[in-house]
């Protein structure tokens, strides 16, 4: 299309995000290349093998599939039918307190009356609150833009547990307490992932990434793996330029996209002969979300007094959110309260919780004692369970940094509160001509759900500028 | 420029909207609908309301929001917005 150019399209980053935008670029006919620094595509939605067990490392299972949803739009649109399978968990998440148990059905409104029968007393409520927030993208939703969930629950309940349980997805999912979250960001939340969520590839997650780059390949597609982007530059005002760190390859193209680290992008790849110093002012000042501790165990023999396999089990202590976002904020082994566990299989588990960065140094010298504490917590529901451990591993926030260069480890780009949400210069859109947007550095979505609908959405906004026919 | 509503609104919030949403300014007429004629959603509307919110320097107010749907409504809810503004409301 575009013979001045090298490529039409470079993307950077084979995320989801990635993944989905340069497919439907491709699609279209677009030359497009895809650059990823680590040997295999996926970013947080990857999956590793050790001794015998299997894991997905960070995203362990996929929402918005139902009907119409943004993963089933994108399966079907390209062509990916035949190639995954996605099988739902049914209860696909257990909210577990001291004097509640609640399941997340397939079945929404089997969960609205799991709501309704541990709170009698908040019943219409419950209803009102249910049917405002599955009503799927209604202009209203603009009137909660300044407001966070903390504002919408008090609207909804009186309750202070009721709204605890409600909050926890929320912090575990997004990584603030209902007090800082957007309430627009926990509703998309609620409606992609709680009440449309425990759908799982056929494989596993890194399938998921593995058939979205062959996709990618068959459509023409050119993937770059093991080697990372060190440079953009723009000649010419219009031309960007890309330069790779191994054999300083440089490649030209009319379109960059951008599914990396926002930071990374304009301060360090671009850098401030490009970008404006207030934009680059602006960005140190934002407030990135929270990183993740991740423990995955596997066991010698199936413990069978676990969950259902392929649920997700939320436990919460006590209903005080706002305290166990300020734990959260200083991640240590004398404060470990919350978590979320995910269930394999019965022989094998992983178990999250929200945590700070810190440093390198400091999660090599807690990481030993935090993955023993958490496993003394776990044996207050599953007694003995130690004592079934043959595989041990962890994730720490600095992981989660060397494996995708997010800043401080962020397992949601940037912190999702009202403030921050539709960043004008921070959606798809962005001060530089031709550069997208399309991870949850975006400011406008999260979750894999979100940021394939931004990988679709960015590719349309490009095919639209071509005049393309995108269909 | 009256109650400071600038003289050129409608030019400035073509642009606007069309960089907001990542279309050319050519491509919007006074009448064309945000969301059936351009695939807005809530999360663009939104993003269309904080790129107005913080260009001007107001705040739309909740029952205008359903009135988010063209440039020649936007243009209303700006003018109201500027003349409350400079009223001091």
């Amino acid at each position: 299309m575009l013979s001045k150019y090298d490529y039409d399209a470079i993307v950077i980053g084979a995320g989801v995000g990635g993944l989905v935008c340069g497919c439907y670029l491709a699609k279209a006919g677009l030359k497009t290349v895809i650059i990823e620094k680590n040997p295999k595509v996926g970013g947080y939605c990857t999956s590793f093998s050790s001794k015998g067990f299997s894991f997905d490392t960070f995203v362990h299972s996929l929402g918005s599939c139902r009907k119409n949803g943004n993963i089933t739009k994108i399966i079907e649109e390209l062509n990916l039918t035949n190639e995954i399978t996605l099988n739902r968990s049914d209860p696909s998440d257990i909210i577990i307190t001291p004097n509640h148990r609640i399941f997340f059905w397939s079945d929404f409104r089997k969960t609205i009356q799991e709501f309704q029968e541990n709170f009698p007393k908040e019943a219409k409520n419950i209803k009102d609150f249910f049917s405002y927030l599955l009503n799927h993208n209604n202009i209203s939703l603009v009137s909660i833009r300044n407001n966070t969930f903390k504002d919408l629950l008090d609207r909804y309940f009186a309750n202070a547990e009721l709204k605890a349980i409600l909050g926890f997805p929320v912090l575990g999912n997004i990584g603030l307490p209902p007090s800082l979250a957007s309430a627009f960001a926990a509703l998309k939340l609620y409606q992609e992932f709680m009440f449309d969520g425990g759908y799982y590839p056929s494989g596993n997650m890194q399938t998921f990434a593995d058939v979205l780059a062959h996709k990618f390949n068959d459509y023409g597609g050119e993937l770059i793996l093991s080697n990372l982007v060190k440079k953009i530059d723009i000649k010419n005002n219009k031309t960007m330029e890309i330069i790779l760190a191994k054999k300083n390859i440089s490649m030209s193209s009319k379109y960059v996209i951008s599914n990396i680290d926002a930071i990374q992008t304009f301060s360090c790849l671009l850098g401030e002969t490009i970008v404006d110093k207030h934009f680059l002012n602006k960005l140190s000042t934002m407030k990135t979300s929270l990183s993740m501790f991740i423990l995955y165990l596997g066991f010698d023999n199936e413990i069978e007094k676990l969950p259902k396999e392929g649920s997700n089990v939320w436990y919460l202590p006590h209903y005080d959110i706002e305290k166990l976002y300020i734990g959260a904020e200083k991640r240590g082994a004398n404060n470990i309260a919350e978590y979320m566990m995910h269930i394999f299989t019965k022989k094998n588990i992983s178990i999250f919780i929200n945590a700070n960065f810190d440093s390198k140094e400091y999660w090599n010298a807690h990481k030993e004692e935090i993955s023993i504490k958490l496993i003394k917590k776990l044996e207050i529901s599953f007694p003995c369970l130690s004592q079934k451990i043959v595989y041990r591993q962890m994730t720490t926030p600095y992981v989660l940094y060397k494996t995708t260069l997010n800043q401080k480890g962020a397992a949601y780009g940037w912190a999702s509160m009202p403030s921050q949400f539709a960043e004008p210069g921070l959606t798809q859109i962005t001060p530089i001509e031709n550069l997208y947007l399309c991870s949850h550095w975006s400011t406008l979505a999260q979750g894999v759900g979100g940021v394939a609908y931004l990988g679709n959405n960015t590719a349309k906004l490009i095919l639209r500028k071509e005049r393309i026919n995108s269909k | 420029m009256q109650n400071n509503i600038p003289d050129n609104l409608e030019n400035e919030l073509k642009q606007l909207i069309a960089l907001t949403i990542g279309i050319s300014p050519e491509e919007l007429e006074i009448t064309t609908n945000f969301w059936s004629d351009l695939g807005v959603d809530s999360i663009k509307a939104i993003a269309i309301t904080v790129a107005i919110e913080r260009r001007y320097k107001v705040t739309v107010r909740d029952e205008q929001i359903p009135q988010i749907t063209t440039v020649g409504q936007v243009i209303e809810i700006v003018k109201d917005a500027l003349k409350k503004k400079s009223d001091g409301k």
